[in-house]
């Protein structure tokens, strides 16, 4: 076939972007295991015509990716890894947010919302260092995600009082940046892993 | 049990005594390879499929890791596909489906 050697290497590279999210000591095993089978699809003379064995290599290549994924026991790779980036990134935005928030009593004494999103960012960083601390309980959980969803609508509604003011814009832009990006997230791994429990042999 | 798995099970019972590469069960069992090779590592986990690796035939032929059920592997996949069929017969036909060979 024209070009086999390039749709190998191409169907190469994806199995070992999948091997990647494996752990080091079933890595190399892994990808020796899927990469053989890639010729073997290729010159499948039970596929007709060519382009179909072709789209069919790359579709195996490309799904060993989902393999890892749901194999038990893997490690989690990448987006599992962006999910903890994005968690990394949570304490730095409580701290901005009391920085600014104290600044803004500052600035306006009598302003009682002020007071208002101050306490509530001060909830949210105790939710988070107690997060650190120990597991977080479904209580505690749901005080913190209550804390960031306050947050989030008093910043909205703050920038929407004033909308020239960048500092609103910020916050609320700052607030959320990760809920839009971490939900759907949580949500897609959430379904991943149930998937995977799922697909685990009852009894067998 | 899943359907996937049972598919699987299925296709190493067509015979159990061959040992049966990643593509070759793909194929039988119609599953892609983000479900099978999850299932194959869980299976072995669990004992119940032992892999190998093939000796090349040729220079330069990348070797390939077949799949064979156990001993327990073959009594289990035999009383689960039982259990899954009988399951099948049990289970009432659906209204407006009647089963076949029920009318006339």
């Amino acid at each position: 076939m024209r070009g086999e050697r390039q749709l190998l290497r191409v169907g190469e590279y994806l199995v070992g972007r999948a091997c990647q999210q494996l752990p080091p000591d079933t890595r190399e095993e892994r990808y020796r295991e899927w990469a053989a089978e890639l010729p073997a699809i290729l010159h499948d003379a039970q596929v007709r015509p060519a382009p179909r064995r072709a789209v069919r290599m790359l579709g195996y290549a490309a799904d060993t990716l989902r393999g890892t994924i749901m194999t038990p026991g893997m490690a989690r790779g990448h987006i599992p890894r962006l999910f903890a980036a994005v968690d990394r990134y949570f304490p730095v935005i409580g701290l901005v947010v009391v920085a600014v928030d104290v600044w803004g009593v500052v600035q306006a004494p009598g302003n009682g919302l002020d007071y208002l999103q101050l306490a509530w960012s001060l909830l949210f960083v105790a939710y988070l260092i107690r997060k650190r601390v120990r597991p977080a309980g479904r209580v505690t959980a749901l005080l913190g995600i209550g804390a960031i969803l306050v947050l989030v609508a008093i910043g909205l509604w703050s920038a929407a009082q004033a909308p020239g003011d960048w500092v609103n814009d910020f916050l609320a832009a700052l607030l959320l940046l990760p809920l839009l990006i971490g939900l759907p997230l949580a949500w897609w791994l959430r379904r991943l892993g149930a998937r995977g429990r799922h697909a685990a042999p009852s009894g067998l | 049990m899943t359907g996937a798995l049972e598919r699987v099970l299925g296709a190493f019972l067509a015979d159990p005594a061959e040992p049966r590469y990643g593509y070759d069960l793909m194929k039988a069992a119609r599953l892609p390879s983000g479900t099978l090779y999850p299932l194959l590592a869980r299976l072995e986990r669990d004992k119940l499929v032992a892999s190998a690796w093939e000796t090349p035939q040729q220079e330069g032929q990348r070797p390939r890791k077949y799949y064979q059920l156990t001993a327990e592997g073959i009594r289990n996949a035999r009383l689960e596909l039982a259990h899954a069929s009988a399951r099948r017969q049990r289970a009432p036909a659906r209204p407006g489906h009647p089963a076949p060979g029920s009318l006339g």
